[in-house]
């Protein structure tokens, strides 16, 4: 049953019942393929087969089993429906809406693209404000430093100017701002002390007990300083007076004091 | 959706006018059609499957895969009745051999016209004379070859029969059928 050969009736006959092998099978398929006369050949032999089928002994179809099948009938057709529908649209609003895509997604950036233009020059300004103080800032803190280390420094020259031919007497100048709590102080021609002893600066608030404001030592010109020390804020001082204490200072001072100095306000009451 | 069975007579519409409807999408046609073979095929597949519930779902697949690809049975070429006859015993040969579906035969020619329930009827009638009639060794090997499912190889195994006369008396039981219907 190969090559130009027709299929044998008996072949045809067994394939029209799917009883040959898979091979034999294949070759039939394949000469079919080509050959209407084997076709129509095996058309009948099919027929004779279904005949067989019309022989077997009828029974109805179960109960329920016809419903069944219409309902799934009718579920795909209301699937198909459905999608013919999405179909349907889809091939309405084809061109205009895929059309305004790119337009609007343009035009959506180019609004974005000003939003962000108008931040950006926004924050430049704000930037150029801010360095602007950030310099200024620079300014007056490089000035404070230089106030500072002018004050503190024990190389700096420190010339206290008295009547002529008048010994030197021991000095201090105390500068003070209540409202920070800010101190400096600074005094001339000290004399050295032993090393068991210090000197001690104290704030004389206007009510209330003197106040520690910092343990000094003179060095050997006799200049000491003592620059902000811890200090509640708000305490008016009426005076600033020094001792000398132990090494390790006081909690009052001891007599006899050797620096006072009244405030302009104090002395004017 | 609920469709009226139909009870269809000589003037009932053909299977072609019911198949182009199909095609529409018309459910009411898919009912008749089913009303019309949906016992010969369950017959069929109960025969060979020997179980109700896989011989109903041998038919629900059956019309189904007709109502969703109409166009597998080609209008004008054979017979609808002859087509659902040959595709539910295959699927359900399919079935006993646990094994894709096959192929949906391509054109089912019957020897007889099938035009209404009456000719159906008397035509069945005459099937089962004929097939009772064969010679006694071409009605088992077609029992085997159509029922069973079994290769004509395996007929001969089970027979003991040489191989080609296993496939003359196919063959001989085939014609057979044929001429005595169409006679």
């Amino acid at each position: 049953m190969t090559g130009n050969q027709h299929i044998s009736q008996e072949d045809l006959a067994l394939h029209a019942l799917q009883a040959l092998s898979e091979a034999e099978s294949a070759v039939v398929c394949a000469h079919l393929a080509q050959c209407a006369l084997c076709r129509d050949e095996l058309a009948e032999l099919s027929g004779n087969v279904a005949m067989i089928g019309l022989g077997v002994r009828q029974h109805s179809v179960p109960a329920g089993s016809r419903q069944r099948f219409l309902d799934r009938v009718a579920a795909d057709a209301s699937l198909s429906e459905q999608s013919a529908k999405q179909e349907k649209r889809k091939q309405v609003l084809p061109f205009p809406y895929k059309a305004w895509i790119p337009w609007a997604t343009a035009a959506a950036l180019a609004i974005l693209a000003i939003s962000l233009f108008v931040k950006n020059t926004a924050l430049h300004q704000e930037l150029a404000d801010a360095s602007g103080k950030v310099t200024d800032l620079k300014g007056q803190s490089a000035r404070a430093q230089q106030v500072l280390d002018l004050l503190t420094s024990h190389s700096a020259q420190r010339v206290l100017l008295t009547a002529s031919k008048t010994p030197a007497e021991p000095t201090g100048r105390a500068i003070y701002l209540a409202d920070s709590g800010s101190l400096i102080f600074q005094a001339n021609n000290l004399k050295l002390l032993a090393s068991d002893k210090t000197y001690e600066l104290w704030v004389i608030p206007a009510k209330g007990k003197p106040i520690p404001a910092g343990l000094f030592r003179s060095d050997a010109t006799g200049n000491a300083s003592v620059v902000l020390p811890p200090l509640h804020r708000g305490v008016p001082a009426k005076a600033f007076g020094v001792t000398i204490e132990k090494a390790e200072g006081s909690d009052t001072p001891t007599a006899p004091i050797i620096l006072l100095g009244t405030t302009a306000s104090a002395a004017g009451e | 959706m609920a469709l009226e069975r139909t009870h269809h007579s000589d003037y009932d519409p053909s299977d072609d006018l019911l198949l182009e409807r199909v095609r529409d999408g018309n459910q009411q046609a898919m009912a008749a059609v089913f009303d019309r073979y949906g016992g010969m095929v369950y017959s069929v597949a109960l025969r060979v499957l020997k179980d109700p519930g896989q011989a109903e779902d041998v038919m629900q697949e059956i019309f189904f895969q007709l109502w969703s690809k109409p166009d597998a049975f080609v209008q004008g070429r054979g017979s609808l009745c002859g087509w659902l006859m040959v595709l539910a015993r295959n699927r359900a040969i399919d079935t006993i051999r646990r094994r894709k579906p096959t192929d949906s035969p391509d054109e089912v020619v019957l020897p007889c016209t099938l035009a209404s329930d009456t000719e159906r009827n008397v035509l069945m009638e005459k099937v089962r004379v004929v097939l009772k009639d064969l010679p006694l060794e071409q009605q088992k090997s077609i029992d085997l070859a159509y029922f069973e499912g079994l290769s004509h190889s395996e007929i001969a195994e089970r027979t003991g029969d040489p191989l080609g006369t296993v496939k003359t008396r196919i063959r001989l039981a085939l014609m057979g059928i044929r001429k005595a219907l169409a006679a």
